[in-house]
């Protein structure tokens, strides 16, 4: 799925003064690549996968997904569109307290009517992600760590065609932030899914081959050597 | 499941059953105070409208004329010779003298109402008649009809003799014959119905003089037109008619209610206070907790529908609740909360048992007074989250 960002320009008012989060923003992203955002915090690229996931809208600027602007659907379309093609993975914890583990997972599912296996691809998930043992759990009865691989297996429940993903293993162990981007490649691999992962971690790009880094620096964002 | 409709109704409710269940405390506070507000207000209603279905049963016992001496701007006995001056006027069937007035027990300390009336027949001893649970009028002297009050405060039971003081201190002994009915409890439960003769004696009234006179008249669309010949007649007199009675009733009644009124509407300010601080504005959570659906996917539909259900559950919980409950303090707690205020009753407070006249117009106006605006409260809030921009659920860390 072809995503393409067309001279994106995003503007915040903070203490009264205007910040410029995106600055003239443009890149085409392939089916299936992998890009890494790398930057400094305040950057811009929170703000730039907010953009490209229809969560929040350009001063200027345009999102096509496969050609579709983002900002031309109307709200539901746009929600349906998030549901169906895109993955978030957040920077923080984003689970519904008051859903189980499983109930989670299945979430962004749910709400069209479970599809047939649903259930059986959301443990498949957990296995992968190593907590099938706590599918039955609360998000309170989970460590941080633990949230955010059930964070993880919920982006891929629909099986999206683009993942966004924020600091998707900030607070994970080395380890584990290898299984997930095995985890990550495997998706990759079998669904062509496109990546957009933003993290501060330089050296994870060198892991993915063919993966494109690009740098965000008060809004302004550049190519640079890829992995 | 075969039907993805059905199964997407399933999912809000499970959802929102859930939310409701991880806030349960919260939501209980919430629904426990709602239905404290929906009590006091649905207890109020039931009380009033039983009380006044009550009265207008009991205010048929009510003279349809009543006509009083009047001297210096106060009441005084009229003579019962009055009556004659009233023969040529047509259209007036009875004239019954009455002697009434208030009767201090100081063996009980409780205040009684004593009315003497001679049974004539007819029109007011019929009605009278209607209103014993037991027995008969008085027929002979020395004979009197009790309110259930004052059958109890004067410890009868199988014993129908009790004694009165006269004003110089002798001893008036009378004879149980009838009791009135629980149901006319609102202006019988004091009440002391004697002859004529047997009230005279009591209060030490000369003969000739009553309190007041009963006046029937042969059509009740005439009682104004009798009324006014009457005043006529007898200069010096006021002259009740039964609708200025029931009016008058009313007003009192009406004052009452509406200082109750006033109470409860600080509650219900209160409560819409309540529901206006949560319309204000959503929780750091809660907000963030939409966001998380929109990005996953949920329209803002969704979020409505789900947040609909939450308040529609805590509402009508709290609604029902209320309801049952005013219910049960009116029939079976005789509305211990209402009733002092309302019924107004002095030193011996009638024992009423309202039967709730439940109306459906009153069960529509609670809910819309209660339970519209805090759907309202819980809806709107969630509305104008859900349509803002989902990116700050991604901000915060």
């Amino acid at each position: 799925m072809l995503i393409e960002c067309k001279n994106l320009i995003k503007t915040y008012v903070a203490d009264g003064r205007r910040m410029t989060a995106v600055d003239e923003v443009s890149f085409v992203v392939q089916q299936g690549e992998f890009i890494f955002i790398h930057g400094h915090s305040g950057s811009g690229k929170t703000t730039l996968l907010s953009l490209i996931g229809g969560l929040t809208s350009p001063d200027t600027g345009q999102v096509l997904i496969d050609g579709q602007d983002n900002w031309q659907q109307s709200d539901n379309a746009l929600s349906d569109m998030r549901n169906r093609t895109i993955g978030f993975i957040f920077q923080f914890a984003s689970l519904i307290p008051a859903l189980t583990v499983l109930e989670n997972i299945l979430l962004p599912m749910s709400f069209g009517g479970l599809a047939a296996g649903a259930r059986e691809r959301a443990e498949q998930l957990l296995v992968q992600v190593g907590l099938k043992e706590k599918m039955h759990s609360y998000p309170g009865q989970l460590s941080g760590g633990q949230q955010r691989r059930v964070a993880i297996a919920r982006a891929f429940i629909n099986q999206p065609a683009i993942i966004l993903a924020d600091e998707p293993t900030g607070d994970l162990d080395e380890e584990t932030e290898q299984e997930i981007f095995e985890l990550f490649k495997t998706v990759n691999r079998e669904q062509k899914a496109t990546f957009l992962i933003v993290t501060h971690n330089n050296h994870l790009a060198t892991t993915i081959p063919g993966s494109r880094v690009f740098t965000m620096r008060l809004g302004l964002l550049s190519e640079s050597q890829g992995g | 499941m075969a039907n993805p409709l059905l199964e997407r109704q399933i999912n809000f409710l499970d959802y929102t059953l859930s939310s409701l269940w991880r806030k349960r405390y919260k939501n209980l506070a919430v629904v426990v105070v709602f239905a404290v507000v929906i009590f006091l207000l649905a207890s109020f209603q039931l009380v009033s409208n039983g009380l006044l279905e009550r009265a207008q049963t009991a205010l048929v016992m009510a003279p349809e004329i009543l006509i009083q001496k009047m001297t210096a701007g106060r009441q005084e006995s009229i003579p019962i010779a009055y009556a004659e001056r009233l023969h040529d006027i047509f259209g007036i069937r009875q004239v019954v003298p009455r002697v009434w007035g208030y009767y201090f027990d100081e063996v009980t300390l409780a205040n009684y109402t004593v009315i003497g009336r001679d049974q004539v027949g007819g029109g007011t001893d019929d009605q009278l008649a209607q209103v014993l649970s037991e027995g008969r009028l008085p027929t002979a002297a020395n004979e009197t009809v009790l309110g259930q009050a004052v059958f109890r405060t004067k410890g009868l039971q199988e014993q129908r003799i009790f004694s009165l003081f006269r004003p110089d201190l002798s001893l008036k002994t009378l004879t149980v014959t009838g009791l009135f009915k629980k149901e006319s409890n609102l202006l019988t439960d004091d009440l002391i119905v004697l002859s004529l003769a047997d009230a005279r004696d009591l209060f030490g009234l000369p003969d000739g003089l009553a309190s007041d006179l009963m006046v029937t008249v042969a059509n009740p669309r005439e009682i104004s037109t009798v009324a006014k010949k009457i005043s006529e007649a007898l200069p010096g007199t006021r002259v009740l008619t039964r609708p200025q009675i029931e009016k008058t009733y009313h007003m009192i009644f009406g004052w009452r209610s509406g200082f109750a009124s006033v109470c409860l509407l600080a509650a219900l300010a209160a409560f819409f206070i309540f529901a206006w601080d949560k319309a204000s504005g959503l929780a750091p959570d809660e907000k963030r907790e939409i966001a998380i659906l929109k990005i996953l996917g949920w329209q803002t539909a969704d979020v409505l529908v789900v947040r609909f259900w939450e308040g529609a559950v805590i509402s009508l919980a709290a609604y029902l609740l209320g309801c049952t409950a005013a219910y049960i303090h009116v029939v079976f707690f005789g509305s211990t909360l209402f009733l002092p205020v309302l019924a107004g009753w002095s030193v011996i407070r009638p024992d009423l048992h309202l039967l709730p006249a439940i109306h459906l117009a009153d069960l529509l106006l609670l809910f819309c007074l209660t339970v519209m605006p805090y759907l309202t409260a819980t809806v709107v809030p969630a509305w104008r989250c859900a349509s803002l921009p989902s990116d700050t659920a991604l901000q915060g860390g």
